[in-house]
């Protein structure tokens, strides 16, 4: 599995607009939420099919639905930019891979290619989105499109970031301290250190992170000395920011 | 003033900005036209976002508050700069079948050759494995559709009651068809898109069950039944997958050989024929299914084989009529 990656869109104003590829969880909850209400809606046809002559009764329904499944995806694409009614209550959205409204033909094809996605099970998908850093399905890779995020606040300097497997400092006692004790500003510090450290020649890394890590020793009343300074303001910020910083 | 009360005043002075923004982008969504002076102003605050995003890049790594401002951006660049294109396309049935089909599968008639030549290839090789040793059948052929005296099977179907005997079967099956039908076209197609060469192959293994059943009535000396009962459906239901494969194998050849104007240029560029051969298969599923469903199980007694064998001429006739002939047209000055 990898990892996910950011997409970067340079827009004609010259700003770097990060798109944040969302998740497979929240896509296949999304997904569930679709299928569901297609089900519903299969049943309410099929309800209604017993009103007909039993002569076209079946074919209607068997046709109605084959119709609902397939034009489910492109109509709700394009009537409602790129949002399904399972991705627009889990904050996602289907855009083209240059960050623009995916058009008809794309809709048409990426959902064309939902034939293969979803056999065995959703497998050919599921397998494909987790081996792309974007997290595309084959329709998405075919149809050049992206399904996005739009809840979630993360930036890429920070989706880079990596991951520590023991914070000591991730504890309630800790957490309230730095509730009561370290300011906006404080954190804003700990984050913008974490970020620029990577640049900083060894040395004024090392003194900066000394002289930080003792005023927040003070501060939050650390005595666990086995912990450098720099480790202290890493697991610091990955404490006030949610994940931690490299 | 040190950076982050600088940045503070900054976020204060910016998030009304931003706001206004968010409203006009809601508004953008829910209707059709916003007016000119609301999309004016929305274009004003949507530049002087993106200044903000950038000037905010300078002050903070805060991933919070730079993706909230990078959201709205976002959602402005997608609402300003998107696709100056109907959406909604209006229904010109008479254009689409009669010029946007027939024209597109000529365009791409080398991918409808290579897809057609799979499937051409695919029956000749299982007929002559058939023909030349018949126990191959029962290797070639999967176990439900395998029929181990076919003769046995004919006399059966045409001795006994009518497999449809009621509308309310033939509609049902049918449907049923062109329903399974038309997802195994879009499997076609997408394998050729996304692999090229596992499309290619599933038209190719298609040509070979198709071949080797053949074989099994023709070894049996009821091959007239088998055109009978094939031929008329068939005539529309194999194009159709020769072309969603074909469509598929377009776009399968833009991925491999992009050329000068780059692969995702290339890709792009085969959405409308790949759109327009997808229509043509699906339509033509549409009719093999209906046929399929009642025409083509009719018994002899019913309609005897010449007038099904017939009917599947005409039909060809008429399928190379609409695709393969070019239309005259006045084109306007």
């Amino acid at each position: 599995m990898s990892g996910r990656q950011s997409v970067l869109v340079h827009s004609p104003e010259h700003v770097e607009i990060a798109l944040e590829p969302a998740g497979l969880g929240r896509r296949g909850a999304a997904l569930l939420l679709d299928i569901a209400l297609i089900g519903a809606g299969c049943g309410l046809l099929a309800t209604m099919g017993r009103l007909l002559p039993a002569s076209i009764a079946g074919a209607v329904t068997t046709t109605a639905c084959f119709v609902l499944f397939w034009a489910y995806w492109p109509v709700c694409e394009l009537r409602w930019g790129g949002r399904t009614f399972g991705k627009q209550l889990l904050g996602l959205r289907v855009v083209d891979g240059r960050g623009l409204p995916l058009d008809g033909r794309q809709s048409v094809i990426r959902t064309v290619a939902r034939a293969l996605d979803m056999a065995p099970l959703g497998g050919v998908g599921f397998f494909t989105a987790l081996l792309d850093r974007r997290r595309r399905r084959l329709g998405d890779l075919l149809a050049d499109t992206l399904v996005v995020e739009e809840r979630a606040g993360r930036y890429l300097a920070f989706a880079a970031a990596g991951e520590r497997r023991y914070n000591s400092l991730r504890t309630p006692r800790m957490r309230r301290l730095i509730a009561h004790r370290l300011g906006a500003e404080d954190r804003e510090f700990l984050l913008a250190v974490c970020l620029r450290a990577g640049a900083m020649a060894e040395g004024a890394r090392h003194d900066l992170f000394e002289a930080a890590g003792a005023h927040f020793r003070a501060v939050l009343e650390i005595d666990d000395d086995r912990l450098t300074g720099e480790a202290v303001v890493r697991g610091l910020a990955s404490v006030c920011h949610g994940r931690d910083v490299d | 003033m040190t950076a982050p009360a600088e940045l503070e005043s900054f976020v204060e002075r910016r998030d009304e900005r931003w706001r206004a923004l968010e409203t006009l982008l809601d508004g953008a969504e829910r209707e059709a036209e916003l007016g000119p002076e609301r999309l004016m102003e929305l274009v004003r605050l949507y530049r002087l976002s993106c200044s903000d995003l950038n000037r905010l890049r300078t002050l903070t790594a805060n991933p919070d508050l730079l993706g909230r401002v990078n959201r709205v951006v976002a959602r402005g660049y997608r609402t300003i700069y998107q696709h100056r294109m109907r959406r909604w396309p209006r229904l010109e049935l008479k254009q689409w079948m009669f010029r946007d089909m027939p024209d597109t599968v000529r365009r791409e008639w080398r991918f409808v050759l290579a897809s057609a030549l799979a499937l051409l290839l695919g029956a000749a090789l299982g007929f002559t494995a058939v023909v030349s040793n018949p126990d191959d059948a029962a290797g070639l052929v999967p176990p439900g559709l395998y029929v181990e005296h076919p003769r046995e099977r004919v006399a059966a179907l045409e001795s006994g009651p009518e497999r449809i005997d009621s509308a309310e079967k033939a509609t049902s099956f049918g449907a049923f068809l062109y329903s399974h039908n038309i997802q195994v076209s879009f499997v076609a197609f997408t394998l050729g898109a996304a692999t090229l060469f596992l499309g290619w192959l599933l038209v190719f293994l298609n040509g070979v069950l198709l071949g080797a059943v053949a074989a099994q009535y023709a070894v049996e000396g009821v091959g007239t039944f088998f055109l009978a009962w094939v031929g008329p459906h068939g005539v529309l239901e194999l194009p159709a997958i020769v072309i969603a494969a074909a469509a598929g194998l377009r776009m399968g050849w833009a991925v491999v050989a992009p050329g000068e104007i780059g692969r995702p240029a290339a890709i792009r560029e085969t959405f409308t024929p790949a759109a327009w051969l997808l229509a043509t298969s699906v339509l033509l599923l549409v009719l093999a299914g209906i046929i399929e469903g009642s025409f083509s199980q009719f018994s002899a007694r019913l309609v005897p084989y010449p007038w099904k064998i017939a009917a599947a001429g005409v039909l060809a006739i008429g399928l190379v009529g609409w695709l393969g002939v070019p239309r005259r047209r006045s084109d306007g000055p």
